[in-house]
């Protein structure tokens, strides 16, 4: 294999302190109020919170520590390597061809099965270090394509950035149209925790008054270039909004974080923001909670269960396998909580079998698994915008997200074939690579000059749907597959059903009308969703209710099973609208770790 | 050149033949010993730094890209961008079959200069060159003979390797982003301004 510096990063630093931290961290080395698992969003958060009250906190990642300065590289050109940017010939982070496609490059014989490429932002040069290798990774089942990350920051390192609340539609979806239950919280609950993590990590947008996409407390926003200002335009005479994308990135500074600067307008936060402008778990929760004094990080620990004593119904801690030398140690603490990542917390859950808990711990309702929910997405449309064609280029991506067309079907009307709805994410205008060369024909000077007059003009949009929460959409521990450490994998029983289906054909008829009414040129549009899993906006499987027989947590995401063990991350949510689901699980964090901290202050946890 | 210019220069029965290739490997040159020969010869004659393909097979690769993306009057082509040396590194990564569709491209590249020209794909004049293109890029989405699929594969690698380039980002798309900037403008009518980027109204309509 070729030595290309940009691929075989120097984490020398990030290896030693993870080495240094594993080994000095036992379970006798202290004591500690409160294990938090995993280091991402949900975990960030729930040490953070934690951590600034002065709770002892033991943080457990399942990967390495990070080093900020050598991983995130921000503004490197292709041609700094000499793959230009391609993964070597093989590397696939994600060992299931179902999500993979034939990398052009190598050429175009589609029976070169190894020749093909994983096309996300979640396996590329940038990322390769940071997600999971399915080999020692596992899952079993239907095809899901379940992106996972073992890094201290976990996916928030290279997240999208997209910043949605939940509304109402959301909360109280069930009371309008019929199907399944609503949260057991309303909008107006968590809002005040939405505001607060607005202010606290930077938010940007522009304030709508959109019920279907509750407006926040925002920074400066991502604004629309020419192009999409044609769009946007073109559109509203059908009653459809085209309007800023809402990016968990700082545009005007955040208070008291000396980790993080203000958005510099690079528009490369896929790759990690080196100067702390996204929102990433690392810069943004967990060295300022570590600076506190009270965080603990150990990383190599991943837990595969947590303990339960004998005669009680409370967690003791949790049992960690070292992921380095296998060693398996048992943590003990007064109150665990989980922020694995959804399906990775459900996951340990299901495998925290004892005699009291025979199903896994938070079990006895029997749903620990089920209502498996994301959004379904692949579905896409593109074209070039006439006013655009042939102009010079100009700088137009200089920014955190594109913008978004919000959801537009069942909010005020009803549709005739579904329930829920689906919004469009996508931008147009003069990108680093001119996407339009793969697909224009011709050859020499015509063809070149054909590039450079349709670079400004392509504007491209993709849908993200609701995935109805159905019961039969779940996970179980397969009963033989283990992981590299020995633990059972999950195996997937989850299938895109007949709403998700319909909203898919009405996702491409719409986002095509919409580039006629543009007058687009040469218009293309992908039907066909992409398979289950590529949102990476996994929820549920540990939802919430009031009632313990039909629900794995309280309305504070409180195990009914077992009252010291709290899950931070998206597992207890009922349902997820079209929102992206990062900003939610900030929100719902903070807000079962406020609840957390009274019981700790009533002496009662 | 009536018949010649969509004539691919070989015989029919060996083109049904070859054309399995744009779909998978079937190693058809390996029956035809002529053709074999001329890309053995090729790489035994290989004497330079390049990784996989010979110096004529290279010399001939230069003369595709650049015939894809040439320079013109705004900024250098294929060429000078090194898109060939990026497709040789490539290669050199990847399995015997591919190079062979590779090498086996460029030989039927020169075996249609040969019969049509007299003269290997790397001498061609430009005329002649873009006469040969003009035949091979002819069915870029359904490409039927072997030639054509060469033309669409060489096409994708030269497009990827181009705009990946230095120059294909800055001289030639002259791409604006990856700066540090106070702040991102975008479109002066999103400030209430006529903008002087599209010439969009402040007031549409």
């Amino acid at each position: 294999m070729q030595d290309d510096p940009t691929l075989n990063v120097n984490l020398t630093r990030a290896l030693d302190e993870s080495k240094r931290l594993a080994d000095s961290i036992t379970p006798v080395s202290d004591r500690w109020d409160v294990i938090v698992v995993g280091s991402g969003a949900a975990g960030g958060m729930a040490a953070f919170q934690l951590a600034m009250a002065g709770v002892k906190v033991l943080l457990l990642e399942a990967g390495r520590m990070l080093d900020v300065k050598t991983e995130y590289r921000t503004m490197e050109w292709p041609y700094a390597s000499n793959r230009r940017g391609r993964m070597p010939v093989g590397e696939r982070p994600i060992d299931v061809a179902e999500y993979s496609f034939l990398d052009r490059p190598y050429g175009s014989n589609p029976a070169l099965e190894k020749y093909k490429k994983v096309m996300s932002y979640s396996a590329n040069r940038f990322t390769r270090n940071w997600v999971v290798d399915e080999r020692e990774h596992p899952h079993t089942g239907t095809p899901y394509a379940w992106v996972r990350s073992r890094v201290l920051g976990g996916k928030t390192n290279f997240w999208g950035r997209g910043a949605l609340r939940y509304g109402p539609l959301q909360f109280n979806a069930a009371s309008r149209d019929g199907f399944d239950v609503d949260w057991p919280i309303s909008y107006d609950e968590v809002k005040p925790y939405y505001d607060k993590v607005d202010v606290l990590l930077g938010c940007s947008g522009t304030t709508e008054g959109l019920m279907q996409v509750p407006d926040g407390v925002f920074q400066k926003p991502s604004k629309l270039n020419c192009v999409e200002v044609a769009f946007k335009r073109a559109i509203a005479p059908m009653g459809r909004h085209y309007i800023p994308g809402r990016a968990g990135v700082t545009t005007e500074g955040v208070l008291n974080n000396k980790y993080r600067a203000r958005c510099a307008g690079r528009g490369r936060c896929g790759r990690g923001c080196d100067i702390g402008a996204a929102f990433h778990s690392p810069q943004a929760l967990i060295y300022p909670a570590r600076d506190s004094g009270t965080l603990t990080i150990r990383p190599y620990s991943i837990v595969s269960e947590v303990l339960v004593g004998e005669s009680s119904n409370r967690a003791t801690g949790v049992r960690v396998i070292d992921a380095n030398t296998s060693e398996v140690m048992d943590f003990k603490a007064p109150v665990v909580v989980l922020g694995a990542g959804t399906l990775d917390t459900t996951r340990i859950l299901l495998n925290s079998r004892s005699r009291a808990h025979p199903s896994g711990l938070g079990n006895s309702s029997g749903v620990l698994g089920c209502y498996l929910s994301e959004h379904i997405m692949g579905i896409r449309g593109s074209g070039y915008i006439p006013a655009r064609i042939g102009t010079e280029t100009t700088l137009d991506d200089g920014r955190a997200v594109s913008p978004y067309v919000p959801r537009f079907r069942n909010v005020t009307d009803r549709h005739p074939d579904f329930i829920r709805g689906y919004h469009f994410q996508g931008g147009g205008g003069c990108a680093e690579y001119p996407s339009m060369a793969d697909d224009l024909q011709g050859y020499g000077k015509a063809f070149k000059s054909n590039v450079r007059k349709h670079y400004p003009a392509l504007i491209s949009l993709g849908g993200f749907g609701e995935v109805l929460s159905r019961k039969e959409n779940r996970v179980t521990l397969d009963p033989s597959v283990k992981d590299k450490w020995g633990i059972p994998v999950l195996r997937f029983d989850y299938r895109f059903g007949d709403n998700e289906l319909k909203m898919a054909k009405d996702m491409a008829d719409t986002v095509e009308e919409m580039l006629i009414a543009a007058k687009a040129e040469d218009i293309k549009i992908e039907r066909d969703p992409l398979p289950p899993g590529w949102s990476i906006h996994e929820i549920g499987t540990a939802r919430m209710g009031d009632d313990p027989r039909t629900s794995v947590t309280d309305k504070f995401c409180r195990l009914h099973d077992a009252p010291n063990v709290y899950i931070a991350d998206a597992a207890p949510f009922v349902c997820g609208g079209t929102q992206n689901t990062t900003w939610s699980i900030l929100a719902m964090a903070w807000r079962t770790m406020d609840y957390l901290k009274e019981r700790l202050k009533a002496g009662d946890a | 050149m009536p018949k010649a210019a969509t004539s691919s220069g070989v015989d029919t029965g060996r083109r049904t033949a070859l054309k399995a290739i744009g779909t998978i490997v079937a190693l058809p040159w390996l029956s035809d010993e002529g053709l074999l020969a001329f890309a053995r010869l090729q790489e035994t004659n290989a004497a330079s730094p390049l990784k996989v393909l010979s110096k004529p097979q290279f010399e001939a690769l230069e003369v595709l890209t650049e015939a894809i993306i040439p320079a013109d009057e705004r900024s250098p082509g294929a060429k000078q961008a090194r898109v060939a040396d990026y497709i040789d590194l490539l290669l050199a990564e990847v399995d015997r079959e591919v190079v062979l569709q590779w090498i086996g491209g460029l030989a039927l590249l020169d075996a249609e200069a040969m019969s049509r020209f007299r003269s290997p794909f790397s001498r061609l004049r430009d005329t002649q060159v873009d006469a040969i293109m003009q035949t091979i890029s002819r069915n870029e989405k359904s490409a039927q003979t072997p030639l054509e699929a060469f033309f669409v594969m060489a096409k994708q690698a030269t497009v990827r390797g181009y705009y990946t380039s230095k120059i294909g980002i800055h001289d030639e798309l002259g791409y604006k982003g990856n700066q540090f900037l106070r702040e991102f403008v975008g479109c002066r009518t999103e400030d209430g301004q006529d903008c002087p980027h599209c010439g969009q109204k402040h007031h549409a309509g």
